[in-house]
C-alpha cells in the first residue's frame, strides 16, 4: 500500500516535470492569454473613479428593476468603496466577467449544437453531470498543477464550473421551439440559417438568459475559492483575513462579496426576465 | 470618507465569545463527540469488512448494479491511501444531513401548510442560495475558531435550503383528493401525514434529499481550508504546499465519495418510481 501510494506520487511529480520541460511554451501561452483577458478587463474597471461604476450600475438596476433597488445598488456599491475595498471588488468584478465571458463563448455555441444534434447532447450530459456532481473546490487542483499559482489558474477552475448551466440551458432552448412554429418555417420555405435565426432562437431566448445567470452565479461561487490561488480579490482578502482570524476584515469583504452577489443575480435575472 | 463595518461588529463578536464561552463549548463538546463517535464506527471495521457491509446493505436497498458502483468507489478510496480522511470526511457528510434534514423537514411541513410562513421564508432562502458558500464559513470561524465544529455548523446551515425547499415542493403537490380521501375515512391529521401525504411526497423528497447530500459534501471539502480534516484538507495540503501527487490522490478520492454518495441515494429514488 505504501510503495504504491509514494509510486504514484513520485510519478505525478515526474510527469509534471516532464510537462513543465517540454509543453511549458503551452501553459505559458494560455496563462499569458488568460491574464491579458484579465488585466484587460481590470483595467477597464478601474480606469473610471468608483462613482462612476457605482452610478452606472445604479442607472442599469433602475432601468430594469425600479428606482428603489437602483439606489440601493449605487449605495451597496459605494459601500465597498467606503470599506477601502473597491480595488478588491472590482478584480473580483472582473475575475467573474472573464471567466463568463470564456465560459458563455464555448459553451453558448456547444449547447445550440448539443440542441440541434441529440446524439451530441446524449454525448455531452454524462460529462456535464459528473462535472456538476463533483465539489467545484477539486478543479483548482489540475489547473494549478499546470498553470501555477495566480489568476490565470482561477480561471481555469471558474471557467470548467460556469460552463455546464450554460451548455445545459441552452440547449433546453433550442430543443424546445414549440413544433407548430417548425412546421411554419418549413411550410413557407425558410433556408436552415433563417430557421435558427429567426424561430428556434427567438424562443430560446429566455433559456438562454436563465443559462448566463446560472453561469455568472457559478462562477461568482468560484471565483471567491479561487482566493486559495492567489486568484487576487475579494476571495483571497477572505482568505488571509480567516487565517489571521482577522475578524473585522472578514466582515467587511463578506459584506462586499454578498453585496456584488446580489447585485448581479438581480440584475441579470430582471434583464432576462424583460426579454 | 471612508466607513469601516468590520471594525464596529468585531467588539460585537468578541463580546458575543467572551459572555457565551460556556454555551459555544458545550455545543462544541457535543458536535465534537457525536463526530468522534461515528467515526470511530467507521474505522472500528477493518476497510474490507466496511466495504462489504455498504455493498450488501447497497445491494438490499438500491439493486445490484448500485452496490458494485459502491463497492469500487470505497475500495478506490483504500487503494488512494486516503482511507481515515475519507471516512472523516463521510462522517461530518452524513452528521450534517442529518441535522439538516432534522431542521428542514418539520419547516417545510409547516411552509407546506401555512402559506404565511412561506413567504416569510421564501426572501430568505433566496438569499441563502445565491450567497457564494464561502460566506458562509466566515461567521462559523468567527464564533466556533478553527476545525470540524464551524465546518460542519456552515455546513447544516448550507444544506438546509434545498431541502426546505422541495419538501414544501413535496407537500404541497400531494393530490387534494388522497387527502380528503383521509379525511373522509376519518383518519387522524397524523396518519394523513404519515400514511398518505409521505408516501405520496417521497419522491420529490428524496430529490431534495440527494440534492442536500451533494451540496454538503462541497461544503465539507470546501471547510477543509479551515481545518476541517478529511479529505478536503489532504486538497488543500496539496494545494498549498504543491504536493500534486497528494493533492491528485484526494481530488479522486472525492470524486469517488461524490459518485458513491450521488448514485446510493439516487439508486432509492429510482428504485421508489419502479416500486410505485
Amino acid at each position: 500500500m505504501e510503495e504504491l501510494v509514494s509510486a504514484f506520487d513520485a510519478q505525478v511529480d515526474n510527469a509534471l516535470f516532464w510537462l513543465a520541460d517540454h509543453a511549458s511554451f503551452v501553459f505559458d501561452f494560455c496563462r499569458l492569454v488568460l491574464e491579458g483577458l484579465y488585466a484587460g478587463v481590470l483595467g477597464l474597471l478601474m480606469l473610471p473613479p468608483f462613482y462612476v461604476i457605482a452610478a452606472l450600475a445604479g442607472l442599469l438596476a433602475w432601468r430594469v428593476l425600479g428606482l428603489v433597488p437602483g439606489v440601493v445598488t449605487a449605495a451597496a456599491l459605494a459601500l465597498c468603496a467606503a470599506m477601502m475595498l473597491w480595488p478588491e471588488t472590482m478584480s473580483t468584478l472582473a475575475l467573474v466577467i472573464a471567466a463568463t465571458v470564456i465560459a458563455l463563448a464555448t459553451g453558448l455555441p456547444l449547447g445550440v449544437l448539443a440542441g440541434l444534434l441529440p446524439r451530441l447532447e446524449k454525448l455531452l450530459t454524462p460529462a456535464l453531470d459528473l462535472v456538476q456532481t463533483l465539489p467545484p473546490y477539486i478543479y483548482l487542483l489540475p489547473s494549478i498543477a499546470l498553470l501555477g499559482y495566480g489568476p490565470a489558474t482561477a480561471l481555469i477552475a471558474t471557467v470548467i464550473v460556469a460552463m455546464p448551466p450554460a451548455i445545459r440551458l441552452t440547449a433546453l432552448g433550442i430543443r424546445q421551439t414549440p413544433r407548430e412554429f417548425i412546421e411554419l418555417g418549413h411550410a413557407t420555405g425558410v433556408t436552415p440559417l433563417q430557421m435558427f435565426l429567426k424561430i428556434r432562437l427567438p424562443f430560446a431566448v429566455p433559456s438562454i438568459m436563465a443559462g448566463v445567470n446560472q453561469s455568472l452565479m457559478m462562477a461568482f461561487g468560484m471565483v471567491v475559492i479561487a482566493g486559495i490561488v492567489g486568484s487576487g480579490g475579494l476571495g483571497e482578502t477572505i482568505y488571509g483575513a480567516i487565517r489571521t482570524l482577522d475578524i473585522a476584515t472578514s466582515i467587511n469583504a463578506s459584506i462586499a462579496i454578498v453585496v456584488l452577489t446580489m447585485v448581479l443575480d438581480r440584475v441579470t435575472q430582471a434583464a432576462a426576465r424583460t426579454k | 470618507m471612508s466607513f469601516n463595518p468590520g471594525a464596529f461588529l468585531a467588539p460585537a463578536v468578541d463580546w458575543l465569545n467572551a459572555s457565551f464561552h460556556p454555551f459555544f463549548a458545550l455545543i462544541t463538546q457535543v458536535i465534537e463527540a457525536v463526530l468522534s463517535a461515528i467515526e470511530a464506527a467507521f474505522l472500528a471495521l477493518p476497510p474490507a469488512g466496511l466495504v462489504a457491509a455498504v455493498v450488501v446493505l447497497a445491494a438490499m436497498a438500491a439493486g445490484l448494479r448500485v452496490a458494485v458502483l459502491a463497492g469500487c468507489c470505497l475500495g478506490f478510496c483504500w487503494l488512494t491511501g486516503l482511507w481515515q480522511a475519507s471516512m472523516q470526511t463521510i462522517a461530518l457528510v452524513l452528521v450534517a444531513v442529518l441535522i439538516a434534514v432534522a431542521i428542514a423537514f418539520p419547516l417545510g411541513i409547516i411552509a407546506a401548510r401555512r402559506p404565511g410562513v412561506e413567504a416569510a421564508l421564501r426572501p430568505i432562502l433566496d438569499v441563502m442560495q445565491t450567497v457564494p458558500p464561502w460566506v458562509y464559513l466566515i461567521p462559523a470561524v468567527m464564533i466556533f475558531s478553527l476545525g470540524r465544529v464551524p465546518a460542519i455548523i456552515a455546513t447544516i446551515v448550507y444544506g438546509i435550503p434545498p431541502m426546505l425547499r422541495l419538501t414544501t415542493l413535496a407537500f404541497r403537490t400531494v393530490p387534494n383528493d388522497l387527502k380528503e380521501l383521509g379525511q373522509a375515512i376519518g383518519a387522524k391529521p397524523r396518519a394523513i401525514l404519515w400514511k398518505i401525504e409521505f408516501p405520496a411526497a417521497r419522491p420529490t423528497l428524496l430529490v431534495g434529499l440527494n440534492q442536500c447530500i451533494l451540496l454538503t459534501l462541497a461544503m465539507v471539502v470546501l471547510a477543509g481550508l479551515v481545518g476541517a480534516g478529511g479529505l478536503g484538507a489532504e486538497v488543500t495540503r496539496g494545494l498549498t504546499r504543491m504536493e500534486m501527487g497528494l493533492g491528485l490522490r484526494a481530488g479522486l478520492a472525492i470524486v469517488a465519495v461524490a459518485v458513491l454518495l450521488d448514485r446510493l441515494s439516487r439508486g432509492a429514488l429510482d428504485r421508489q418510481r419502479k416500486g410505485a
